[in-house]
Protein backbone atom coordinates (compact mmCIF):
# COMPACT_ATOMS: atom_id res chain seq x y z
CA UNK A 1 0.00 0.00 0.00
CA UNK A 2 1.49 3.42 -0.81
CA UNK A 3 0.39 6.83 -0.79
CA UNK A 4 1.91 9.19 -3.60
CA UNK A 5 5.02 6.40 -4.17
CA UNK A 6 5.60 6.37 -0.22
CA UNK A 7 4.66 3.26 0.71
CA UNK A 8 2.37 3.05 3.92
CA UNK A 9 2.24 -0.30 4.36
CA UNK A 10 4.42 -3.01 3.21
CA UNK A 11 4.81 -6.92 4.10
CA UNK A 12 1.80 -7.02 5.71
CA UNK A 13 0.39 -10.21 6.30
CA UNK A 14 -2.83 -10.37 8.59
CA UNK A 15 -5.48 -13.01 9.06
CA UNK A 16 -8.48 -12.16 11.34
CA UNK A 17 -10.86 -14.43 12.42
CA UNK A 18 -14.85 -14.21 12.68
CA UNK A 19 -15.85 -12.69 16.19
CA UNK A 20 -12.00 -12.57 17.44
CA UNK A 21 -11.25 -8.97 18.96
CA UNK A 22 -7.69 -7.69 18.60
CA UNK A 23 -6.29 -4.16 18.93
CA UNK A 24 -3.64 -2.77 16.54
CA UNK A 25 -0.92 -0.81 18.06
CA UNK A 26 1.91 1.52 17.13
CA UNK A 27 3.07 4.88 17.39
CA UNK A 28 1.25 7.78 14.82
CA UNK A 29 2.20 7.15 11.54
CA UNK A 30 2.65 3.32 11.48
CA UNK A 31 -0.14 2.74 8.95
CA UNK A 32 -2.99 2.29 11.65
CA UNK A 33 -5.86 3.99 9.94
CA UNK A 34 -4.01 2.55 5.99
CA UNK A 35 -5.05 -0.73 7.24
CA UNK A 36 -8.29 -0.12 8.63
CA UNK A 37 -9.57 1.38 5.35
CA UNK A 38 -8.21 -1.45 3.18
CA UNK A 39 -10.21 -3.39 5.89
CA UNK A 40 -13.28 -2.01 4.79
CA UNK A 41 -12.73 -1.30 1.35
CA UNK A 42 -12.80 2.19 1.67
CA UNK A 43 -8.88 1.93 -0.11
CA UNK A 44 -8.13 -0.26 -2.56
CA UNK A 45 -4.65 -1.67 -2.01
CA UNK A 46 -1.98 -0.43 -4.55
CA UNK A 47 -0.30 -4.21 -4.64
CA UNK A 48 -1.61 -7.49 -2.99
CA UNK A 49 -5.20 -8.66 -2.06
CA UNK A 50 -7.74 -8.05 0.62
CA UNK A 51 -10.38 -11.00 1.29
CA UNK A 52 -13.39 -10.29 3.46
CA UNK A 53 -15.67 -13.64 4.18
CA UNK A 54 -13.56 -15.48 1.68
CA UNK A 55 -13.98 -12.61 -1.13
CA UNK A 56 -11.17 -11.28 -2.69
CA UNK A 57 -12.45 -6.98 -2.35
CA UNK A 58 -10.82 -6.67 -5.97
CA UNK A 59 -12.99 -8.64 -7.96
CA UNK A 60 -16.02 -7.34 -6.60
CA UNK A 61 -18.01 -5.04 -8.36
CA UNK A 62 -19.87 -1.97 -7.00
CA UNK A 63 -22.91 -3.55 -5.46
CA UNK A 64 -20.71 -6.35 -4.12
CA UNK A 65 -18.34 -4.48 -2.45
CA UNK A 66 -21.20 -1.88 -1.10
CA UNK A 67 -22.71 -4.68 0.19
CA UNK A 68 -19.14 -5.63 2.26
CA UNK A 69 -18.85 -2.44 3.36
CA UNK A 70 -22.40 -2.65 5.07
CA UNK A 71 -21.44 -5.81 6.83
CA UNK A 72 -18.60 -3.68 8.61
CA UNK A 73 -19.18 -1.10 10.71
CA UNK A 74 -17.00 1.57 11.38
CA UNK A 75 -16.33 4.62 13.72
CA UNK A 76 -14.05 7.26 12.34
CA UNK A 77 -11.11 8.79 14.50
CA UNK A 78 -13.12 12.71 13.50
CA UNK A 79 -16.47 10.43 13.58
CA UNK A 80 -17.85 11.49 11.06
CA UNK A 81 -21.58 12.52 12.12
CA UNK A 82 -23.75 15.19 10.15
CA UNK A 83 -23.70 17.88 13.01
CA UNK A 84 -27.31 19.46 12.52
CA UNK A 85 -29.39 16.75 12.65
CA UNK A 86 -30.93 14.84 15.07
CA UNK A 87 -28.98 12.26 16.50
CA UNK A 88 -31.88 9.76 15.33
CA UNK A 89 -30.90 10.34 11.77
CA UNK A 90 -27.51 9.49 12.55
CA UNK A 91 -27.93 6.47 13.80
CA UNK A 92 -30.82 5.37 11.22
CA UNK A 93 -28.29 6.45 8.55
CA UNK A 94 -26.14 3.58 9.43
CA UNK A 95 -28.32 1.17 7.37
CA UNK A 96 -28.30 3.13 3.92
CA UNK A 97 -26.06 0.81 2.43
CA UNK A 98 -28.85 -1.93 2.87
CA UNK A 99 -31.58 0.19 1.30
CA UNK A 100 -32.20 1.80 -1.42
CA UNK A 101 -32.59 5.43 -2.56
CA UNK A 102 -36.39 5.80 -1.51
CA UNK A 103 -36.46 3.53 0.87
CA UNK A 104 -33.38 5.54 2.66
CA UNK A 105 -35.34 8.65 1.83
CA UNK A 106 -38.32 7.33 3.75
CA UNK A 107 -36.54 5.94 6.80
CA UNK A 108 -34.83 8.72 7.69
CA UNK A 109 -37.39 11.31 6.87
CA UNK A 110 -40.34 9.26 8.19
CA UNK A 111 -39.27 6.05 10.22
CA UNK A 112 -41.35 3.41 11.13
CA UNK A 113 -42.17 2.47 15.13
CA UNK A 114 -39.92 -0.65 14.50
CA UNK A 115 -36.90 2.03 13.35
CA UNK A 116 -37.15 4.20 15.91
CA UNK A 117 -37.35 1.50 18.46
CA UNK A 118 -34.05 -0.72 17.27
CA UNK A 119 -32.15 2.96 17.18
CA UNK A 120 -33.58 3.95 20.72
CA UNK A 121 -32.62 0.37 21.78
CA UNK A 122 -29.10 0.82 20.48
CA UNK A 123 -28.55 4.15 21.82
CA UNK A 124 -29.53 2.75 24.92
CA UNK A 125 -27.35 -0.31 24.71
CA UNK A 126 -24.12 2.67 24.53
CA UNK A 127 -25.42 4.39 27.31
CA UNK A 128 -27.20 7.52 25.50
CA UNK A 129 -30.29 6.79 25.06
CA UNK A 130 -32.15 10.07 26.21
CA UNK A 131 -30.50 11.79 23.35
CA UNK A 132 -32.57 10.21 20.46
CA UNK A 133 -34.31 13.02 19.80
CA UNK A 134 -31.33 16.06 20.44
CA UNK A 135 -29.33 17.51 17.56
CA UNK A 136 -26.24 15.64 17.33
CA UNK A 137 -24.26 19.00 17.80
CA UNK A 138 -25.66 19.79 21.08
CA UNK A 139 -23.89 16.68 22.60
CA UNK A 140 -20.10 16.87 24.16
CA UNK A 141 -17.52 14.63 22.66
CA UNK A 142 -17.29 11.29 24.51
CA UNK A 143 -21.66 11.83 23.81
CA UNK A 144 -21.40 11.75 20.16
CA UNK A 145 -18.86 9.22 19.84
CA UNK A 146 -21.41 7.32 21.35
CA UNK A 147 -23.64 8.17 18.85
CA UNK A 148 -20.96 6.95 15.82
CA UNK A 149 -20.69 4.05 18.02
CA UNK A 150 -24.76 3.04 17.75
CA UNK A 151 -24.85 4.07 13.98
CA UNK A 152 -22.30 1.65 13.12
CA UNK A 153 -24.12 -1.04 15.47
CA UNK A 154 -27.46 0.18 13.94
CA UNK A 155 -25.60 -0.92 10.30
CA UNK A 156 -26.35 -4.86 11.84
CA UNK A 157 -22.71 -5.40 10.96
CA UNK A 158 -20.76 -9.01 11.58
CA UNK A 159 -17.44 -6.52 11.98
CA UNK A 160 -16.74 -3.85 13.57
CA UNK A 161 -13.57 -1.41 13.16
CA UNK A 162 -12.83 1.87 15.14
CA UNK A 163 -9.76 3.72 14.73
CA UNK A 164 -8.18 5.64 17.52
CA UNK A 165 -11.49 5.99 19.51
CA UNK A 166 -9.70 7.22 22.51
CA UNK A 167 -7.76 9.93 21.22
CA UNK A 168 -10.96 12.49 21.58
CA UNK A 169 -11.98 12.09 25.35
CA UNK A 170 -10.21 11.80 28.40
CA UNK A 171 -8.59 8.68 30.16
CA UNK A 172 -11.32 7.48 32.13
CA UNK A 173 -14.29 7.30 29.62
CA UNK A 174 -11.58 6.10 27.23
CA UNK A 175 -11.61 3.08 29.10
CA UNK A 176 -15.28 2.72 29.87
CA UNK A 177 -15.97 3.28 26.04
CA UNK A 178 -13.55 0.48 25.13
CA UNK A 179 -14.59 -1.67 27.65
CA UNK A 180 -18.52 -1.25 26.45
CA UNK A 181 -17.30 -2.08 22.48
CA UNK A 182 -15.87 -4.91 24.03
CA UNK A 183 -18.36 -6.63 25.55
CA UNK A 184 -20.91 -5.08 23.18
CA UNK A 185 -19.10 -7.25 20.34
CA UNK A 186 -18.85 -10.57 22.16
CA UNK A 187 -22.70 -10.45 23.22
CA UNK A 188 -23.12 -10.14 19.44
CA UNK A 189 -20.20 -11.89 18.49
CA UNK A 190 -18.81 -9.54 16.18
CA UNK A 191 -15.43 -8.98 14.81
CA UNK A 192 -13.61 -6.28 16.33
CA UNK A 193 -10.59 -4.64 15.39
CA UNK A 194 -9.58 -1.36 17.27
CA UNK A 195 -6.72 0.96 16.76
CA UNK A 196 -4.85 2.23 19.96
CA UNK A 197 -2.18 4.03 20.84
CA UNK A 198 -2.81 3.41 24.66
CA UNK A 199 -1.02 0.26 25.24
CA UNK A 200 -2.19 -0.26 28.73
CA UNK A 201 -5.89 -0.48 27.37
CA UNK A 202 -4.93 -2.15 24.78
CA UNK A 203 -3.53 -4.88 26.95
CA UNK A 204 -6.73 -4.48 29.44
CA UNK A 205 -9.13 -4.95 26.82
CA UNK A 206 -7.83 -7.29 24.10
CA UNK A 207 -6.62 -10.61 23.43
CA UNK A 208 -4.69 -10.13 20.87
CA UNK A 209 -2.24 -7.60 20.06
CA UNK A 210 -0.50 -6.66 16.77
CA UNK A 211 1.74 -4.36 16.78
CA UNK A 212 2.78 -2.01 13.81
CA UNK A 213 5.91 0.15 13.38
CA UNK A 214 6.49 1.89 10.17
CA UNK A 215 3.93 -0.17 7.79
CA UNK A 216 5.31 -3.31 8.88
CA UNK A 217 3.86 -5.64 11.64
CA UNK A 218 6.61 -5.77 14.55
CA UNK A 219 4.77 -8.52 15.97
CA UNK A 220 1.26 -10.43 16.42
CA UNK A 221 0.57 -12.82 18.68
CA UNK A 222 -1.78 -13.26 22.18
CA UNK A 223 -1.86 -10.09 24.48
CA UNK A 224 0.03 -12.42 27.47
CA UNK A 225 2.93 -12.96 25.01
CA UNK A 226 3.60 -9.27 23.90
CA UNK A 227 7.03 -8.56 26.15
CA UNK A 228 7.68 -5.55 27.15
CA UNK A 229 11.36 -5.53 25.09
CA UNK A 230 8.86 -5.85 21.78
CA UNK A 231 6.44 -2.86 23.32
CA UNK A 232 9.10 -0.86 23.83
CA UNK A 233 10.71 -1.18 20.43
CA UNK A 234 7.15 -0.82 19.32
CA UNK A 235 7.78 3.07 20.32
CA UNK A 236 11.45 3.90 20.27
CA UNK A 237 11.97 6.65 17.96
CA UNK A 238 15.10 4.83 17.22
CA UNK A 239 15.18 4.05 13.32
CA UNK A 240 11.86 5.85 12.41
CA UNK A 241 12.12 8.29 9.80
CA UNK A 242 12.38 11.27 11.34
CA UNK A 243 10.92 14.75 9.83
CA UNK A 244 13.05 17.03 8.80
CA UNK A 245 12.35 21.00 9.36
CA UNK A 246 11.78 22.60 6.13
CA UNK A 247 14.75 24.48 4.86
CA UNK A 248 13.35 28.44 4.67
CA UNK A 249 13.97 29.74 1.86
CA UNK B 1 21.10 24.32 -9.62
CA UNK B 2 22.39 27.06 -7.22
CA UNK B 3 24.20 26.29 -4.02
CA UNK B 4 21.68 26.64 -0.72
CA UNK B 5 22.04 30.20 0.19
CA UNK B 6 22.31 30.92 3.70
CA UNK B 7 19.05 32.55 4.76
CA UNK B 8 19.08 35.95 4.46
CA UNK B 9 19.61 39.16 7.46
CA UNK B 10 16.06 39.47 8.29
CA UNK B 11 17.28 43.03 9.57
CA UNK B 12 18.31 43.88 5.15
CA UNK B 13 15.47 41.78 3.89
CA UNK B 14 13.77 43.75 1.15
CA UNK B 15 10.02 44.35 1.11
CA UNK B 16 8.69 40.75 0.66
CA UNK B 17 6.44 40.67 -2.51
CA UNK B 18 4.27 37.75 -1.58
CA UNK B 19 1.44 36.48 -3.59
CA UNK B 20 -1.38 38.16 -0.97
CA UNK B 21 0.47 41.51 -1.29
CA UNK B 22 0.94 41.39 -5.50
CA UNK B 23 -2.55 40.75 -5.36
CA UNK B 24 -3.50 43.75 -3.28
CA UNK B 25 -1.06 46.00 -5.18
CA UNK B 26 -2.73 44.91 -8.41
CA UNK B 27 -5.97 45.39 -7.68
CA UNK B 28 -5.10 48.80 -6.11
CA UNK B 29 -3.63 50.08 -9.71
CA UNK B 30 -7.22 48.19 -11.76
CA UNK B 31 -9.12 50.82 -9.54
CA UNK B 32 -7.15 54.03 -9.78
CA UNK B 33 -7.21 52.89 -13.90
CA UNK B 34 -10.52 52.07 -14.10
CA UNK B 35 -11.36 56.06 -12.43
CA UNK B 36 -8.34 57.42 -14.66
CA UNK B 37 -10.35 55.58 -17.83
CA UNK B 38 -13.74 56.78 -17.01
CA UNK B 39 -12.53 60.21 -16.31
CA UNK B 40 -15.04 60.69 -13.76
CA UNK B 41 -13.69 63.35 -11.16
CA UNK B 42 -15.39 63.66 -7.89
CA UNK B 43 -16.12 67.34 -8.22
CA UNK B 44 -19.07 66.19 -10.79
CA UNK B 45 -21.09 64.87 -8.06
CA UNK B 46 -21.89 68.63 -6.79
CA UNK B 47 -24.72 69.32 -8.97
CA UNK B 48 -25.32 72.60 -10.55
CA UNK B 49 -27.31 75.22 -9.02
CA UNK B 50 -30.55 74.22 -10.88
CA UNK B 51 -29.59 70.42 -10.16
CA UNK B 52 -28.76 71.53 -6.70
CA UNK B 53 -32.27 72.86 -5.96
CA UNK B 54 -34.46 69.70 -7.36
CA UNK B 55 -31.63 67.43 -5.28
CA UNK B 56 -32.56 69.67 -2.28
CA UNK B 57 -36.75 68.96 -2.50
CA UNK B 58 -36.02 66.04 -3.53
CA UNK B 59 -34.09 64.92 -0.06
CA UNK B 60 -36.27 67.04 1.82
CA UNK B 61 -39.50 65.36 1.07
CA UNK B 62 -37.51 62.57 2.84
CA UNK B 63 -38.16 64.12 5.84
CA UNK B 64 -42.33 64.79 5.14
CA UNK B 65 -43.25 61.39 3.45
CA UNK B 66 -47.13 62.08 1.62
CA UNK B 67 -49.46 60.86 4.31
CA UNK B 68 -52.30 61.84 1.29
CA UNK B 69 -52.05 62.44 -2.66
CA UNK B 70 -50.35 65.10 -3.53
CA UNK B 71 -52.64 66.20 -6.23
CA UNK B 72 -57.04 65.36 -6.33
CA UNK B 73 -57.47 62.02 -7.58
CA UNK B 74 -59.93 60.88 -9.50
CA UNK B 75 -63.06 59.23 -6.57
CA UNK B 76 -62.76 56.17 -5.44
CA UNK B 77 -59.31 55.73 -5.28
CA UNK B 78 -58.17 54.50 -2.38
CA UNK B 79 -56.05 56.33 0.39
CA UNK B 80 -51.92 56.19 -0.62
CA UNK B 81 -51.28 54.69 2.94
CA UNK B 82 -53.73 51.40 1.39
CA UNK B 83 -52.39 52.04 -2.07
CA UNK B 84 -48.49 51.64 -0.59
CA UNK B 85 -49.61 48.62 0.90
CA UNK B 86 -51.27 46.85 -2.12
CA UNK B 87 -48.69 47.77 -3.99
CA UNK B 88 -46.20 46.13 -1.46
CA UNK B 89 -47.92 42.96 -1.36
CA UNK B 90 -48.31 42.74 -4.77
CA UNK B 91 -44.46 43.14 -4.75
CA UNK B 92 -43.91 40.30 -2.50
CA UNK B 93 -46.20 38.00 -4.50
CA UNK B 94 -44.02 38.87 -7.17
CA UNK B 95 -41.00 38.19 -5.31
CA UNK B 96 -42.17 34.95 -4.31
CA UNK B 97 -43.72 33.58 -7.21
CA UNK B 98 -40.18 34.20 -9.14
CA UNK B 99 -38.10 32.90 -6.12
CA UNK B 100 -40.32 29.13 -5.74
CA UNK B 101 -39.52 28.74 -9.62
CA UNK B 102 -35.99 29.86 -9.25
CA UNK B 103 -35.04 27.52 -6.03
CA UNK B 104 -36.89 24.71 -8.16
CA UNK B 105 -34.50 25.60 -10.70
CA UNK B 106 -31.52 26.05 -8.41
CA UNK B 107 -31.86 23.16 -6.32
CA UNK B 108 -32.14 20.93 -10.09
CA UNK B 109 -29.49 22.70 -11.76
CA UNK B 110 -27.29 22.88 -8.71
CA UNK B 111 -27.37 19.62 -8.74
CA UNK B 112 -26.26 18.87 -12.05
CA UNK B 113 -23.48 20.81 -11.90
CA UNK B 114 -21.97 19.56 -8.37
CA UNK B 115 -19.26 16.95 -9.34
CA UNK B 116 -19.20 15.32 -6.13
CA UNK B 117 -21.73 12.83 -7.10
CA UNK B 118 -20.09 11.48 -10.09
CA UNK B 119 -16.65 11.81 -9.31
CA UNK B 120 -15.65 8.53 -8.19
CA UNK B 121 -14.50 10.35 -4.74
CA UNK B 122 -17.53 8.88 -3.07
CA UNK B 123 -18.60 6.19 -4.97
CA UNK B 124 -15.41 3.74 -5.18
CA UNK B 125 -15.94 0.31 -6.79
CA UNK B 126 -14.70 0.65 -10.25
CA UNK B 127 -17.90 -1.14 -12.71
CA UNK B 128 -18.35 -0.42 -16.14
CA UNK B 129 -21.29 1.60 -15.30
CA UNK B 130 -19.64 3.40 -12.42
CA UNK B 131 -16.45 4.43 -15.39
CA UNK B 132 -18.98 5.69 -17.62
CA UNK B 133 -20.35 8.22 -15.01
CA UNK B 134 -16.98 9.36 -14.18
CA UNK B 135 -15.72 9.89 -17.39
CA UNK B 136 -17.98 10.89 -19.87
CA UNK B 137 -21.58 11.20 -18.67
CA UNK B 138 -21.18 12.87 -15.43
CA UNK B 139 -18.94 15.55 -17.11
CA UNK B 140 -21.16 16.07 -19.86
CA UNK B 141 -23.94 16.88 -17.39
CA UNK B 142 -21.80 18.71 -15.50
CA UNK B 143 -20.75 20.79 -18.64
CA UNK B 144 -23.91 21.50 -19.68
CA UNK B 145 -25.86 22.32 -16.54
CA UNK B 146 -22.78 24.98 -16.42
CA UNK B 147 -23.14 26.29 -19.20
CA UNK B 148 -27.12 26.90 -18.92
CA UNK B 149 -26.30 28.64 -15.36
CA UNK B 150 -23.46 30.89 -17.15
CA UNK B 151 -26.49 31.50 -19.90
CA UNK B 152 -29.23 32.43 -16.90
CA UNK B 153 -26.76 34.40 -14.99
CA UNK B 154 -25.11 36.37 -17.34
CA UNK B 155 -28.53 38.39 -18.42
CA UNK B 156 -29.62 40.58 -15.72
CA UNK B 157 -33.20 40.32 -14.74
CA UNK B 158 -33.99 43.95 -16.09
CA UNK B 159 -32.85 42.60 -19.51
CA UNK B 160 -34.86 39.16 -19.19
CA UNK B 161 -37.43 41.59 -18.51
CA UNK B 162 -37.17 43.89 -21.55
CA UNK B 163 -37.08 40.45 -23.60
CA UNK B 164 -40.54 38.83 -22.07
CA UNK B 165 -41.88 42.60 -22.70
CA UNK B 166 -41.06 42.60 -26.19
CA UNK B 167 -41.88 39.09 -26.23
CA UNK B 168 -45.65 38.15 -24.27
CA UNK B 169 -46.15 42.31 -23.88
CA UNK B 170 -47.47 43.28 -20.12
CA UNK B 171 -48.03 39.69 -19.07
CA UNK B 172 -47.33 38.97 -15.53
CA UNK B 173 -45.96 35.06 -16.17
CA UNK B 174 -43.02 36.97 -18.09
CA UNK B 175 -41.76 39.30 -14.92
CA UNK B 176 -42.12 36.39 -12.85
CA UNK B 177 -39.54 34.48 -15.08
CA UNK B 178 -37.85 37.72 -15.80
CA UNK B 179 -36.42 37.06 -11.81
CA UNK B 180 -36.61 33.58 -11.55
CA UNK B 181 -34.21 32.72 -14.45
CA UNK B 182 -31.15 34.87 -13.49
CA UNK B 183 -31.46 34.06 -9.82
CA UNK B 184 -32.24 30.28 -10.88
CA UNK B 185 -29.09 30.30 -11.61
CA UNK B 186 -27.19 32.60 -9.04
CA UNK B 187 -28.76 29.90 -6.99
CA UNK B 188 -27.52 27.05 -8.67
CA UNK B 189 -24.03 27.78 -9.24
CA UNK B 190 -23.89 29.05 -5.32
CA UNK B 191 -26.02 25.79 -4.12
CA UNK B 192 -23.41 23.71 -6.41
CA UNK B 193 -20.15 25.50 -4.70
CA UNK B 194 -21.81 25.19 -1.23
CA UNK B 195 -22.40 21.15 -1.42
CA UNK B 196 -18.72 20.94 -3.16
CA UNK B 197 -17.32 22.43 -0.21
CA UNK B 198 -18.91 20.92 2.51
CA UNK B 199 -17.44 18.94 5.24
CA UNK B 200 -17.28 15.25 3.52
CA UNK B 201 -16.04 13.35 6.56
CA UNK B 202 -19.70 12.21 7.28
CA UNK B 203 -20.22 11.42 3.24
CA UNK B 204 -16.99 9.48 3.61
CA UNK B 205 -18.56 7.43 6.44
CA UNK B 206 -22.02 6.51 4.95
CA UNK B 207 -19.76 5.36 1.77
CA UNK B 208 -18.28 3.35 3.84
CA UNK B 209 -21.16 1.59 5.13
CA UNK B 210 -22.03 0.49 1.67
CA UNK B 211 -24.50 3.42 1.23
CA UNK B 212 -24.54 4.30 -3.06
CA UNK B 213 -23.53 7.48 -4.28
CA UNK B 214 -26.47 9.34 -4.38
CA UNK B 215 -27.53 8.35 -0.84
CA UNK B 216 -23.80 9.71 0.18
CA UNK B 217 -24.88 13.07 -1.62
CA UNK B 218 -28.24 13.43 -0.01
CA UNK B 219 -27.57 12.65 3.00
CA UNK B 220 -24.01 13.29 4.09
CA UNK B 221 -22.93 16.38 2.26
CA UNK B 222 -26.93 18.19 1.47
CA UNK B 223 -27.06 18.00 5.35
CA UNK B 224 -24.06 19.64 5.70
CA UNK B 225 -25.33 22.98 3.57
CA UNK B 226 -27.98 23.10 3.92
CA UNK B 227 -28.06 25.54 6.76
CA UNK B 228 -25.59 28.15 4.47
CA UNK B 229 -28.23 27.12 1.47
CA UNK B 230 -31.07 28.31 3.86
CA UNK B 231 -29.69 31.52 4.61
CA UNK B 232 -28.70 32.32 1.08
CA UNK B 233 -32.11 31.60 -0.33
CA UNK B 234 -33.49 34.08 2.05
CA UNK B 235 -31.01 36.40 0.89
CA UNK B 236 -31.72 35.98 -2.49
CA UNK B 237 -35.65 36.55 -1.59
CA UNK B 238 -34.74 39.90 -0.25
CA UNK B 239 -33.35 40.96 -3.49
CA UNK B 240 -36.19 38.85 -5.59
CA UNK B 241 -38.36 41.74 -3.28
CA UNK B 242 -36.25 44.67 -4.35
CA UNK B 243 -36.30 43.31 -8.08
CA UNK B 244 -39.49 42.99 -8.66
CA UNK B 245 -40.36 46.59 -7.44
CA UNK B 246 -37.70 47.81 -10.22
CA UNK B 247 -39.90 45.86 -12.29
CA UNK B 248 -42.59 48.59 -11.84
CA UNK B 249 -40.78 50.33 -13.82
CA UNK B 250 -41.95 48.63 -16.84
CA UNK B 251 -45.74 49.19 -16.00
CA UNK B 252 -46.06 45.81 -13.57
CA UNK B 253 -48.43 46.84 -10.34
CA UNK B 254 -45.38 46.70 -8.12
CA UNK B 255 -44.17 49.58 -6.07
CA UNK B 256 -42.03 50.26 -8.49
CA UNK B 257 -44.50 51.54 -10.53
CA UNK B 258 -45.83 53.63 -7.87
CA UNK B 259 -42.82 55.18 -7.61
CA UNK B 260 -42.27 55.75 -11.10
CA UNK B 261 -45.35 57.21 -11.50
CA UNK B 262 -44.74 59.52 -8.78
CA UNK B 263 -41.52 60.69 -10.09
CA UNK B 264 -42.68 61.70 -13.12
CA UNK B 265 -45.64 63.73 -11.40
CA UNK B 266 -42.97 65.27 -9.40
CA UNK B 267 -44.86 64.14 -6.53
CA UNK B 268 -41.80 63.81 -4.05
CA UNK B 269 -43.22 63.34 -0.95
CA UNK B 270 -45.71 60.39 -2.35
CA UNK B 271 -42.04 58.93 -4.37
CA UNK B 272 -41.03 58.58 -0.09
CA UNK B 273 -43.83 57.12 0.78
CA UNK B 274 -43.27 54.10 -1.40
CA UNK B 275 -39.59 54.35 -0.99
CA UNK B 276 -40.01 54.24 2.99
CA UNK B 277 -43.05 50.76 2.25
CA UNK B 278 -39.75 49.05 0.17
CA UNK B 279 -37.47 49.69 2.96
CA UNK B 280 -40.50 48.52 5.88
CA UNK B 281 -40.75 45.36 3.29
CA UNK B 282 -36.93 44.33 3.01
CA UNK B 283 -36.37 45.20 7.22
CA UNK B 284 -39.67 43.03 7.65
CA UNK B 285 -37.98 40.01 5.07
CA UNK B 286 -34.61 40.29 7.17
CA UNK B 287 -36.16 40.38 10.81
CA UNK B 288 -38.25 37.01 9.71
CA UNK B 289 -35.06 35.06 8.07
CA UNK B 290 -32.87 36.43 11.29
CA UNK B 291 -35.33 34.56 13.80
CA UNK B 292 -35.87 31.85 11.27
CA UNK B 293 -31.92 31.25 11.47
CA UNK B 294 -31.69 31.96 15.20
CA UNK B 295 -34.46 28.95 15.53
CA UNK B 296 -32.89 26.61 13.22
CA UNK B 297 -29.15 27.57 12.50
CA UNK B 298 -27.86 28.32 15.75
Amino acid sequence: MAFAGRPALAALDLVVEPGEALALVGPSGAGKTTLLRLLNASLAPTSGTVCVDGQRLDELGPRALRAVRARIGFVHQDLALVPNVRVLVNVLSGRLGRQGFLAGVRSLCLPSRAEVARAAAILERVGIGEKLYQRTDSLSGGQRQRVALARALYQGPAALLLDEPVSSVDPARARDLVELVAAISRERGLTLIVSIHDIQLARACFPRLVGLRAGRIAFDAPTGRVTERELAALYSLEGLERVEPAPSA
Amino acid sequence: MSNPRPPPDPARRPFPVTPRVSVAASLLVAGLAAWLALDAPLARLVPESGGLAVAREFFAAALRPALDYEAPVPAGTPHILAQALAAARRTVVFATAAMSVALVLGIALGFLSTSAWWSGELSGGAGPLRRLCARTLGPTVWAAARLVIVVMRSVHELLWAVLFLAAFGLNTAGAVAAIAIPYGGTLAKIFSEMVEEAPRDAAWALRGAGATPLQVFVFGLVPRAAPDMAAYSFYRFECAVRSAAVLGFFGFPTLGYAIAQAFENLHYREVWTYLYALVALVLAIEAWSGALRRRFVA
